[in-house]
């Protein structure tokens, strides 16, 4: 994940805050995101100095992006252990998308208050290269897609004669603050077959990004988006 | 041949056999007289192997039954190691070219794992590919094959890696470099960063 950010790169004045969805006991995960958030305060002071150099007075509100309080390391529960029963794995998937639930609705223990400049809770694109746990947050973000488009439909609980809030705007789109949009990376080392968690989330991911040309153009079914080729992101 | 000369500059071949499942088909493949001739024959110096959990009694016993200086080696140096928590970009860059340590292009010998075959690809030295048929649902194969399609790599089967010595020395004068580099006669792509432009609304 993170040498594809970093060949990316990953511009932190557009992606302003970041979230990191790590599995229990994947401390090498952890260790790589503070190394990475490190790398882009690194490029930012850079950056700065270059900036003085020049005397180019930089914007007060991207002087900071890339410090500690523009990111977070969340830990969720594995959906599966290795060697884990199949029998007991449903309950321990279920914890884990019970967690990324709680972690898109910004609701989970790990997480620090959001700074000032970011208006929601719920990320606007998520990112995932994962097995099982991409599975679940991706699962998780469609879900609450869902329920809140259903909300839209069905506004329960508001006052009879008072207009619910509008939770679409005229054109049928989700609202700014609400994106949730997806995005699974399909792993290298897949050349002419998708993964299993690739084949689960195909008909429900928004974009599904493949790394080798012959899985270019699959689809769960007719009239659905295909998947596309990205070249070697991990390179 | 003169592998005698005191100031031959050394030149290493490196086998991993991985960490998490075993292997020790590559492993006795290595250890075996045939393939040690074969490097000699191609001019190495020097061997290093990464034989994993379970892979220790067969090179202890290798070290047993040919002890240093034996002809059963051929002259080649060895040494061995089960693994490295740290990883193996370390170990793996002794076999790029030192002139000033005295040390000429190797090559590397790992099995199939997406995470060692991206390390070895990224320093330009002949790599060979080696699939474990162990492993259930056998996707490495398959990257292995299109990876020496592309001309990346050498792809071996265990049994025959005292031939690809000599494959891999062809392939060190054709070899690509990695990462791809995006040529007008390839055909564009998206790149990550575009799509998620996209889908965020940016537009430039």
């Amino acid at each position: 994940m993170f040498s594809m950010l970093r060949r990316m790169p990953l511009d932190p004045s557009m992606y302003t805050y970041r979230t990191y969805v790590v599995s229990a006991g994947d401390n090498f995960s952890a260790a790589k995101a503070v190394e990475f958030e490190g790398s882009l305060l690194n490029r930012n002071h850079k950056a700065k100095e270059q900036g003085k150099k020049n005397n180019q007075p930089r914007d007060a509100s991207t002087s900071d992006l890339g410090a500690v309080d523009h990111y977070t390391i969340v830990t969720v529960p594995r959906a599966r252990r290795v060697h884990q029963s199949y029998v007991t794995a449903p309950f321990s998937t279920l914890h884990c998308f019970w967690a990324c639930l709680r972690v898109l609705r910004g609701l989970h223990p790990d997480q620090n208050p959001l700074p000032r400049f970011i208006h929601s809770p719920y990320p606007d694109i998520i990112l995932t290269n994962g097995p099982a746990t991409a599975v679940c947050v991706i699962l998780a973000a469609k879900t609450l897609r869902l329920v809140h488009y259903l909300l839209s439909i069905f506004p329960f609980g508001t006052p009879a004669g008072r207009k619910a809030e509008p939770r679409l705007t005229w054109d049928g789109q989700a609202p700014l603050d609400f994106q949730l949009r997806t995005i699974f990376v399909e792993s290298w080392a897949r050349v002419t077959t998708l993964s299993l968690s690739g084949k689960l989330l195909l008909p429900f991911v928004d974009r599904l990004l493949v790394q080798w040309p012959a899985l270019e153009g699959k689809v769960a079914w007719k009239g659905m988006r295909k998947t596309e080729y990205v070249g070697a992101l991990v390179a | 041949m003169d592998s005698e000369d005191r100031n031959q500059p050394t030149k290493l071949c490196f086998v991993t056999v991985g960490a998490t499942a075993s292997f020790l088909s590559l492993l006795l493949s290595v250890l075996d007289s045939k393939f040690l001739e074969a490097l000699s024959q191609s001019g190495y110096t020097h061997l290093l192997v990464q034989y994993g959990k379970d892979g220790q009694i067969i090179y202890e016993n290798f070290l047993v039954k040919y002890p240093a200086g034996s002809p059963g080696r051929h002259g080649i140096e060895i040494g061995g190691f089960d693994f490295n928590q740290a990883g193996l970009g370390e170990v793996m860059r002794m076999t790029k070219e030192n002139k000033s340590e005295g040390r000429s292009s190797g090559m590397i010998i790992s099995h199939a794992g997406s995470g060692s075959i991206l390390e070895a690809l990224r320093l330009s030295v002949p790599l060979v590919v080696v699939p474990n048929p162990l492993l259930k649902d056998n996707h490495q194969a398959e990257l292995a094959n299109e990876l020496q399609k592309q001309g990346y790599v050498v792809a071996s089967h265990h049994d025959d890696i005292s031939n690809a010595v000599e494959k891999a020395e062809a392939l060190r004068s054709r070899m690509l470099t990695w990462p791809p580099v995006r040529g007008p006669s390839q055909r564009r792509h998206r790149t990550l960063n575009e799509v998620l432009a996209d889908e965020m609304g940016f537009s430039d």
